[in-house]
């Protein structure tokens, strides 16, 4: 019987880990969420919708490629789209959901490609229709063929705000403003990190001069403060801010707009490492709650490992060369594989970009104070409702572990499972009540919601 | 050219081309509320990738179904949802 190997997710990291443990001889099976392979940065729209995505045609290349070493191997794989891996435990099993059933699996190695979800810090107004993440607004400009929005304000930090304000024009959108946290001409501080992602630094550039093109106006130093509207989108209050995040009283300004794409960074998708009970470590800004790893993705766990954005936030690039190289030693973890110097390539440009990704990383750095901006009357969880003032009286009320004031308060009880509040709840509680934020709660099944229909069909798979 | 067809929102008909999702094509067609919260918010699309459930409406009689990443289809019926009741007129 040949020795299995699971992959969760379908994005570079896990399409790479899928080509490299198949070619090692093992039986692979890839599960991943989405309709089509490429997770969010090669997300393909459904092949009967016509239209471009807007992007740099370096960019789609890069992603073609990947996309049709994957397809070469779907005959020799097991490649499952639509299936949600809600769970992981201790002893190696992990727990899918499709459609309406659920299956247990019990490979002999599982290789974590998960990503990540964007970055939200919460302000007053943010619950609005029409505020929306960066990277959502693009995830609609790749496979919708469509703009969410007539008006936009892109804000944030980092490399994305620039390119989503850039497709946006070329989507047709008009883009009111462009805020920065900082002024992205930081990044030429670094001149030899820069140097290791030149082609990545050329197509930047290019998105960088589609923005002046089209005239669009930039706000370096600017962080939107207050979303305004009734039951949508109207506009949105900007301010400055000093090096440490704090909004500098006199300096606001409104712009109507009916779209608000924010981008602030990203957190891991790590909750089927933490269930599973590997080790995980406190990294604010490359991601927030990760799984540790050594160089070939091994986790605490020695059948998990973790490849790509999952292991740190270091962008596709990484990931692939990492997924590579993360699969090959899923592969020699459970069946005896001649050594190979098919990875010299792998690991050099994981090398290389891991460089340049260092780099991208100062962009991304979010100082605390953002969350200042949260008033007492807004909300922190949204699937919740659980406003500020009630999280502070958790907090005065001596609830100051993560697993306490989700059951004191309520959040992450709601229907993202805490994904888009908990890092914030954090660094909310380290804000108001010095509470230090490295440690996870304990993640329990599902982490997504599963009908109990679907519990109730449940297969599992034959001990090998 | 992909092709175009309708389907039900709040009882009107909303245009989608073939492989759009829900979403997408209530965006298209200037609808942003896509659900009313059990607080009394509007909420619409915030992360467009399945992450925040945000989105969830009443598709054709299923409740909590994310609009972002499900499939528009000819002759769907979508209703906002209310709070706890799946839509405003049970």
């Amino acid at each position: 019987m040949r020795r299995s190997v699971v992959v969760v997710g379908a994005g570079p990291a896990g399409m790479a880990a899928a080509i490299e443990a198949a070619a090692r001889g093992c039986e692979v099976t890839v599960l991943d969420e989405s309709a089509r392979p490429g997770g969010q940065i090669y997300r393909q729209a459904d092949p009967r919708l016509s239209g471009t995505e807007f992007a740099e045609p370096t960019e789609l290349s890069r992603k073609k490629r990947l996309l049709r070493r994957f397809d070469e191997i779907l005959h020799a794989i097991h490649y499952r789209a639509n299936t949600i891996a809600y769970a992981a435990f201790g002893n190696g099993e992990i727990h899918v959901q499709v459609g309406d059933r659920t299956e247990v699996l019990k490979p002999d190695a599982v290789v974590l490609a998960t990503g990540m979800r964007e970055r939200a810090i919460p302000f007053p107004g943010w619950t609005l229709p029409g505020v929306m993440f960066a990277g959502g607004a693009q995830a609609i400009l790749k496979a919708q063929r469509t703009s969410p929005g007539r008006i936009a304000v892109v804000a944030g930090c980092g490399p994305l705000p620039i390119v989503v304000a850039s497709q946006l024009t070329r989507a047709g959108t008009r883009v009111a403003a462009l805020a920065s946290l900082r002024s992205p001409l930081a990044i030429l501080r670094s001149p030899a990190g820069m140097w290791h992602g030149r082609d990545i630094m050329r197509e930047g550039l290019r998105y960088g001069r589609s923005l002046l093109r089209a005239s669009v106006p930039r706000l370096t130093g600017y962080i939107p403060i207050r979303a305004l509207g009734k039951e949508r989108l109207e506009g949105v209050q900007m301010a400055r801010v000093d090096e440490q995040g704090h909004a500098l009283p006199g300096t606001t300004r409104e712009i109507a707009c009916d779209l608000l794409a924010i981008n602030y960074g990203f957190i891991a998708n790590s909750e089927l490492a933490a269930m599973a009970g590997a080790r995980i470590r406190h990294d604010p800004d490359g991601g927030f709650w990760l799984p540790e790893t050594d160089d070939e993705g091994r986790t605490s766990l020695p059948w998990l490992f973790a490849a790509g954005d999952t292991a740190g936030l270091r962008g596709a690039l990484v990931a692939e060369s990492e997924g590579a190289i993360v699969g090959a030693a899923a592969a020699s973890a459970v069946r005896t594989v001649a050594t190979s110097d098919a990875l010299t390539e792998a690991i050099a440009a994981r090398r290389r970009y891991s460089r340049f990704a260092r780099v991208v990383r100062q962009t991304l750095v979010v100082p605390v104070a953002l969350w200042r901006t949260a008033t007492d009357d807004t909300v922190v969880c949204r699937c919740e409702n659980v406003l500020l003032s009630e999280l502070r009286s958790a907090l005065e009320n001596g609830h100051h572990s993560l697993n306490a004031i989700k059951r004191n308060a309520r959040p992450g009880m709601g229907w993202c499972g805490g994904r888009m509040c908990l890092h914030s709840v954090a660094v909310l509680a380290e804000l108001h009540a010095g509470v230090a934020p490295g440690k996870m709660m304990t993640p329990r099944p599902m982490a997504r919601p599963v009908p109990f229909a679907a519990l109730a069909q449940q297969k599992r798979a034959v001990e090998p | 050219m992909s092709t175009r067809f309708e389907f039900s929102f709040e009882g009107k008909p909303v245009t989608a081309h073939e492989g759009q999702s829900v979403a997408a094509a209530l965006l298209d067609a200037g609808e942003r509320c896509l659900r009313i919260d059990e607080a009394g918010n509007a909420k619409g699309a915030v992360c467009a990738i399945g992450v925040c459930w945000e989105c969830r409406c009443s598709i054709d009689g299923i409740p909590d179904t994310r609009a972002c990443v499900t499939e528009a289809r000819p002759g769907m019926i979508v209703y906002r949802q209310h709070g706890l009741s799946p839509c405003a007129d049970p």
